[in-house]
């Protein structure tokens, strides 16, 4: 796949300049016969990471120029051309010191509608330049708590979010619609133990600060992180008090979750629910349709941070 | 801790409570084409409450596992989904349960209610009416008397009833009246599928969430209005219903009723159900009758009918409606029906709004379109000799949702020449994603309680005291007074005189 993209990114790209880029897409959507896409664009996708991290983002970014409105632009940091290429519809900068970037960005993104950036890696400067420019960045990059922090000093120039935070929407609200449940809603106040367990420790700290903020537990809540190495960010989330808990586990097709809510041990209700489109387009598909802030993300990422290495951590075999 | 904290900023909601939903007519064609699709679409979008379950109700025996297979078999024919293998499905499928009984069936409710309790459903419960509309009365009375229709301490009832609401007039008033004896009206949901197609509701943001739109929309700037709802089918299996309904039932008295109110309707104090029903309402208050008193001061009558005759459509050669099966040979039901419509308002006074629908015309569109006033000066008359097209703004319903302007360009060359161009958005193609059927957004809504895109009873009613008279009028003329259209085309020619006799014409689809 990375040979492909190599060669599709540095051979078949065609080279353009910055001020035929606007024509050459127009002729190319001419040419394709693709009727929304050029005409009704609602928003600017730049992705932008190093050199590999770059080079993962294109399928991603040209199959959401197939499925959305969009301008894709992807920025690599590696010298693969002089000029920007049309790779589709994808505009690629290559090459571009630092400090242009935003320079350039500003010259390509859609006048008057939203740019988000997907930053998938780089230096703390350019993410807070790109953070001036952005209406949102979507954070997919390591470590994660080195980006974090940097995100935190740049909120208010910013709505920020995560892919890994994006990877939880579904176990949020899965956790949420059994609190619906009022036997389980009577409960929550007695709620004092979490454990969740998964292959990504930072995807993990985020759920646990999330259920940390939104219960507003103290230090007596015993919040528990077991790291596995199995594939999956989040495996299963364990919350609940002395009498009712909720378990959420990954089913073994590892595109559903199985749920159940149990007080004294008896089964309230179970239910399996899909995790949706986890590919990296139907991620980013999620976060186009996130118009405003996501105080939620921003509370965790707040907790996230502050707590990332004082909650008890395990390591478990596969 | 009585609110819920983890719905705050949560990116899935909003999300209903407990719920219990009872499908009268479970059997039936809409429930396995669009009810239990709809019911998998929100299942799989992760909109259903955890505490979720379905009671099928209908007449034939069969249990529960035979209910859960007619689920899994609609989705595979009706919603694509490999449901054997999938594993939502699964789930949802053991959330489904049948109870056997006919809507006459007094000890059918008695039972039906055991078995609420039984499975503690004791939180909301939503009654759906997806049975003929002959037999509505009986399903709420029975509710009612089991006891049924209102909750005893917490929770909610809920009833969603199909259209057609009524006949006439004084049938739709009497369905309310029963209605209301058993149900309040905020417990009442009656649906219009298409008030929940994503196009419909971008239709009041369109409107009132610009700043550049409102101000043109009134009769200073636009010239007319022309709704349009065509299908290329026929009669289809549903000659029994049609025989009765007609054009005019079964599409204007509802769906195009709905859709002319949202075109014309004043601004809302806010977002409101109540505020924007009132709105709506007050588009069918300032209706002028369809039916002059004299003969109109033009002498064109402001309705046409017409019955598609044996034609061609879509290369296919297609019987008549009275060959269709099902159909009386003598039938006077009309298939395709053309309005004019004006509205006693300040916005609207003089401005004609055309409504067309019909069976077995060339394509199957629905779309609004507003054509403006041409410029006041023609200055390009002498380097562009071709009349200029007025603007459009045309509202795509179905089947690719969306919105077109059309507005004039300046052709390449050295001459000043005038060419009409369309600029076009779509859902399909602008956002990403599946947009929701119409039948999984109003399930949805009446699961959260919100009424806003069901019509209330004062607005059915309205529309039948707009329709009723032509019904009353039609069955007063002579069959032979039917005109006939040729299956795949545009209509009858006195569609085209209705509008030809105000100077226009109808657009070309």
């Amino acid at each position: 796949m990375e040979d492909v993209v190599s060669e599709v990114l540095e051979q078949r790209g065609k080279d353009v300049s910055f001020s035929e880029i606007e024509s050459v897409l127009a002729r190319g959507t001419q040419t394709t016969g693709a009727t929304g896409h050029a005409r009704a664009l609602t928003v600017t996708v730049v992705a932008i990471g190093p050199d590999e991290r770059a080079r993962e983002a294109l399928p991603p970014l040209q199959q959401l120029c197939d499925g959305c409105a969009v301008r894709a632009i992807l920025v690599t940091q590696a010298p693969t051309s002089s000029s920007p290429k049309l790779v589709g519809n994808v505009v690629v900068i290559g090459g571009l010191p630092d400090r242009y970037v935003d320079n350039a960005l500003a010259a390509l993104r859609l006048s008057s509608l939203p740019t988000l950036v997907w930053w998938r890696g780089g230096s703390a400067d350019m993410l807070a330049s790109l953070a001036k420019l952005a209406d949102r960045v979507v954070l997919d990059a390591d470590p994660a708590p080195a980006v974090w922090q940097r995100a935190l000093e740049l909120v208010e120039q910013s709505a920020f979010s995560d892919l890994r935070w994006t990877r939880l929407t579904r176990w949020r609200a899965l956790v949420a619609q059994f609190v619906d449940v009022p036997e389980v809603r009577d409960a929550i106040a007695s709620f004092n133990q979490l454990r969740v367990e998964g292959a990504d420790h930072a995807s993990c700290s985020l759920l646990a600060a999330w259920v940390r903020t939104a219960l507003h537990w103290k230090d007596a809540a015993t919040i528990q992180i077991l790291e596995t190495t199995r594939d999956a960010a989040i495996e299963s989330i364990n919350l609940g008090g002395d009498r009712t808990e909720l378990a959420l586990r990954l089913a073994s097709s590892r595109r559903c979750v199985e749920a159940s809510a149990s007080v004294d041990g008896r089964t309230l209700m179970s239910r399996v629910v899909s995790l949706g489109n986890e590919s990296l387009t139907g991620l980013l598909s999620e976060e186009l349709r996130i118009r405003s802030r996501d105080d939620a993300f921003e509370a965790a990422l707040r907790g996230a941070v502050r707590h990332y290495e004082h909650v008890s951590t395990e390591h478990r075999a596969p | 801790m009585t609110e819920n904290p983890f719905h705050d900023n949560l990116r899935i909601e909003p999300t209903p409570g407990p719920t219990t939903l009872v499908i009268f007519g479970a059997t039936g064609d809409l429930a396995r084409r669009k009810l239990l699709p709809a019911i998998y679409n929100l299942g799989r979008a992760q909109r259903l409450p955890a505490r979720f379950s379905v009671i099928g109700v209908a007449r034939s025996p069969m249990d529960d596992d035979a209910f859960r297979k007619q689920f899994i078999d609609s989705l595979r024919e009706f919603a694509d989904v490999d449901a054997e293998h999938d594993e939502v499905a699964a789930s949802l499928a053991k959330r489904l349960f049948y109870h056997a009984g006919a809507p006459d069936d007094a000890q059918a409710f008695e039972r039906l209610r055991a078995r609420l309790q039984e499975m503690d459903a004791i939180e909301g419960i939503l009654y759906y009416l997806a049975i003929p509309p002959g037999v509505y009365g009986q399903v709420i009375e029975h509710l009612g008397a089991a006891e049924l229709s209102q909750p005893r301490g917490r929770g909610w009832r809920r009833v969603i009833i199909e259209k057609p609401f009524g006949t006439d007039l004084n049938s739709a008033r009497e369905l309310n009246a029963l209605v209301h004896r058993h149900f309040t009206e905020d417990q009442v949901f009656r649906i219009d599928h298409y008030l929940g197609k994503e196009n419909v509701q971008n239709l009041m943001v369109f409107r009132f969430g610009n700043g550049m739109f409102e101000p043109i929309w009134n009769r200073r700037y636009i010239d007319h209005v022309q709704i349009t709802a065509a299908e290329t089918v026929g009669v289809e299996r549903r000659a029994s219903y049609y025989e009765g309904a007609g054009a005019l039932r079964d599409m204007v008295q509802n769906h195009l009723m709905q859709l002319l109110a949202l075109v014309a309707m004043e601004p809302p104090i806010a977002f409101t159900a109540e505020s924007v029903r009132d709105r709506k309402m007050d588009v069918l208050l300032s209706m002028q009758p369809l039916l002059e008193d004299g003969p109109a001061a033009d002498g064109q009558p402001n309705v046409v009918r017409a019955q598609y005759a044996a034609g061609w459509v879509a290369g296919s050669e297609v019987p008549g409606y009275r060959e269709e099966p099902g159909v009386d040979p003598h039938s006077t039901t009309e298939t395709f029906v053309a309005l004019r419509v004006h509205l006693d308002s300040w916005r609207w006074a003089g401005v004609p709004f055309y409504i067309r629908t019909g069976k077995r015309l060339p394509k199957r569109t629905t779309e609004i379109a507003i054509q403006f006033r041409r410029p006041p000066l023609q200055i390009f008359k002498r380097t562009s000799p071709s009349s200029i097209a007025p603007n459009l703004l045309i509202v795509n319903v179905q089947p690719d949702e969306g919105i077109s302007v059309r507005f004039e360009a300046k052709l390449p060359g050295t001459r000043m020449q005038l060419a009409p161009v369309m600029m076009n958005f779509r859902y399909g193609t602008a956002f990403g994603g599946q947009v929701p059927e119409a039948y999984e957004t109003l399930l949805l809504d009446a699961m959260l309680g919100d009424p806003t895109l069901f019509a209330r009873h004062d607005f059915v009613e309205a529309s039948w005291a707009l329709i009723t008279p032509v019904h009353e009028a039609w069955r007063r003329e002579k069959p032979a007074a039917v005109p006939t259209y040729e299956a795949g085309e545009w209509g009858p020619r006195e569609a085209d005189a209705l509008m030809a006799c105000d100077g226009r014409r109808w657009r070309t689809l």
